[in-house]
């Protein structure tokens, strides 16, 4: 009965007229976000970050996180019609989507998108309705070791989930955690790392980071790189899939929105690697495997009501829990902070017109999203023929723009600027910026709270083996740690490597 | 596994050396009251101690080539003009660097036409004026045309 009257005092909050225009500009600006290749949604809500300081932080919020969930709808689009995903998620979708295109299909592959991203957005909000908030009062229990534990895992999972190295991974994030410390200690007030340079007093900026880390150097690679965005010449019709088409793709819309959601969970997973697992599932329980990529339905309605749960899934440890599932959410996390707002287990019930008031607002925006899209596929077309080369001017100039206008001050566009070349050469030598961020953010936390306990416990380290929750997460963590060397012994014994 | 790992191990473990070293200067505490430097020096050893598992593996292994580099003076055109409307967006003011800016991008970087590069870099500094001075009001610098 709570959660019921808890919605409905959120849909009090979300359909105010202010907030329905910030959720329309989030889902709006996701959607065209989503289309566009060459800009992800953790560019774009850094280049937006910015301009939301001076707004109302609920606001904010509801356009952001709706920045966030339409970019999975927006994705599709390129996808299906170009073969380039418009954004990571939608990678699997271009399989059977661009086929589908191929063969005349462009508007059911289009339609199905749209529609499973719809069912599948709204099924996950209802699981981020009733979970985030029991998970909240269960972790109201945690001392400062359970919160480093957990924090510890979190950074963990990410940093091993890094698509390209484990290692590196875990070089990023312990990178991001000696990053975290720059600026004043709070415990003793001494400066740190700092160099005489006033804009380091605070702490490096996470805004002018990320801004620097995704936006710039997204910008720097596809200058280096020719986008061929050759748009499918196809009429597009019949955007309403037929009677077979959802047959066909009502169960893999469940599948997909299940097990999204429930991944999107786990730190680190994100909603790329749910849309491969989900693409996977659907093709093992297919009848006719074998016509999974060359335009079979379901490979399109999997993956993208797959990706739209897993987005949404995504904000159930960051309200919950205050930790961030993924860079994305720890952009957000950074937001709620510099909005004045603590997040962690408390933020629910100290704040629940934010948080029911963005639940409510995904609702909302998902209808927005399903009016809005399938008969502004037609404009979207059309911004995929406007070249690269004059869209990142403008991006450039909004990062610019937008990192002096934090603090009216050229100290963050110098370190956005670096951090952009940082995550340029990164990404050249093929390491994630994810792990760097996301340890940025948590890293001041988990000090406080690595500090906090061992005064508390004198200078012991037991709370951490001996309070139950706490050693979970620590177990975790180093199972995760130690399965890169088990796989690698197994690897062994098999006779993968040279002269075993 | 890239050839430039060896290099990339070795500038990480070194400056994961100079973290420990600035760290024990900030203060490590002990286990009861941890100092200034204690979260970060063991954040240093961590790092360190995955550079040189980097280095060793690089150094032991076959290695790839890594990624073309393509696109280099683009790359290193835009860097510059970013760094360049960084130091002189307060000389300047906003509205001459923005311009410039763009114009740069269009007309050095693009190779476009100098009317399009122009008439487009006069827009956009036209259209940025009013988002972001006259509308958001960012107090952003007015430079030469505050005078």
């Amino acid at each position: 009965m709570d959660t019921i009257q808890s919605i409905l005092y959120g849909f009090t909050v979300a359909l105010t007229l202010k907030n329905l225009a910030f959720a329309f500009i989030g889902v709006l600006l996701g959607t065209l976000v989503g289309v566009l290749p060459g800009i992800g949604p953790a560019a774009a809500i850094s280049l937006l970050l910015p301009s939301t300081f001076h707004a109302d932080p609920v606001s904010s919020m509801i356009m952001l996180c709706g920045l966030y969930y339409g970019t999975a709808y927006g994705g599709s689009t390129t996808s299906i019609l170009v073969n380039i995903p418009g954004e990571a998620a939608s990678i699997v979708t271009c399989f059977d989507g661009y086929q589908m295109a191929r063969q005349g299909r462009a508007g059911p592959a289009l339609g199905i998108a749209a529609f499973g991203s719809f069912i599948a957005g709204t099924i996950a909000v209802i699981g981020l309705m009733f979970l985030a908030p029991t998970l909240a009062s269960f972790a109201l229990k945690f001392g400062s070791p359970e919160y480093f534990s957990l924090m510890v895992m979190s950074i963990t999972l990410v940093a091993y989930l890094s698509q390209r190295s484990v290692l590196k991974g875990m070089m990023m994030a312990a990178l991001g955690l000696i990053l975290s410390v720059v600026g004043l200690d709070p415990f003793t007030a001494k400066l740190r790392f700092t160099y005489n340079i006033l804009v380091l007093r605070d702490g490096l900026g996470i805004v002018p980071v990320v801004m620097g880390l995704f936006g710039v150097s997204e910008v720097l690679l596809n200058v280096g790189t020719i986008l061929n965005r050759e748009v499918f010449r196809t009429r597009i019709k019949g955007l309403f899939p037929t009677r077979r088409d959802w047959t066909d793709s009502m169960m893999p819309i469940t599948r997909g929105s299940l097990l999204g959601f429930f991944l999107g969970i786990v730190p680190g997973l994100g909603t790329i690697i749910p849309t491969f697992l989900s693409y996977g599932l659907e093709k093992r329980l297919s009848k006719h495997p074998e016509k999974f990529g060359t335009g079979t339905i379901e490979g399109v309605a999997a993956p993208e009501s797959c990706n739209n749960a897993a987005a949404t899934g995504n904000f159930v440890s960051m309200f919950s829990l205050g930790i961030p599932a993924n860079a994305i959410m720890a952009i957000l996390l950074g937001a709620l902070t510099i909005y004045g707002l603590r997040p962690g287990p408390l933020l629910i019930k100290e704040r629940p017109d934010l948080f029911w008031g963005v639940v409510a607002s995904m609702y909302v925006g998902n209808a927005m999203l399903l009016v809005l899209n399938l008969p502004l596929i037609p404009m979207w077309v059309q911004i995929l023929k406007v070249p690269y080369a004059i869209l990142y001017p403008l991006i450039l100039l909004f990062t610019l723009i937008g990192s002096y206008s934090l603090n009216n001050n050229v100290g963050d566009v110098i370190i956005m600027c670096v951090f952009g070349v940082v995550g340029f050469l990164m990404n050249k030598f093929q390491f994630e910026p994810a792990p760097l961020v996301l340890a940025l953010v948590l890293g001041p936390m988990l000090e406080d709270n690595l500090r906090r306990s061992l005064l508390i416990s004198g200078g012991s380290f037991t709370p951490f083996f001996t309070r139950p929750i706490a050693a979970a997460f620590l177990i975790v963590s180093l199972a995760i740690l130690i399965s890169p060397l088990l796989k690698l012994e197994k690897l062994r014994s098999l006779g993968v490597f040279r002269g075993s | 596994m890239i050839k430039a790992d060896r290099w990339i191990g070795l500038l990480l473990a070194l400056l994961s050396l100079y973290v420990c070293w600035e760290s024990v200067r900030l203060g490590l505490g002990t286990y009861h009251r941890p100092g200034s430097g204690f979260f970060s020096f063991y954040a240093g050893i961590v790092l360190g101690a995955l550079s040189l598992v980097l280095l060793c593996l690089a150094l032991f292994r076959d290695l790839k080539a890594g990624e073309a580099w393509g696109g280099w003076r683009r790359i290193l055109l835009v860097a510059m003009a970013m760094f360049g409307f960084t130091l002189l967006l307060e000389r300047l003011g906003f509205l001459i660097i923005t311009f410039v800016f763009v114009w740069f991008l269009l007309k050095v970087v693009e190779r476009r036409g100098w009317a399009f590069s122009l008439g487009v870099a006069v827009l956009v500094a036209g259209a940025s004026y009013a988002v972001f001075d006259l509308w958001l009001k960012a107090q952003l610098p007015a430079g030469l045309l505050g005078n």
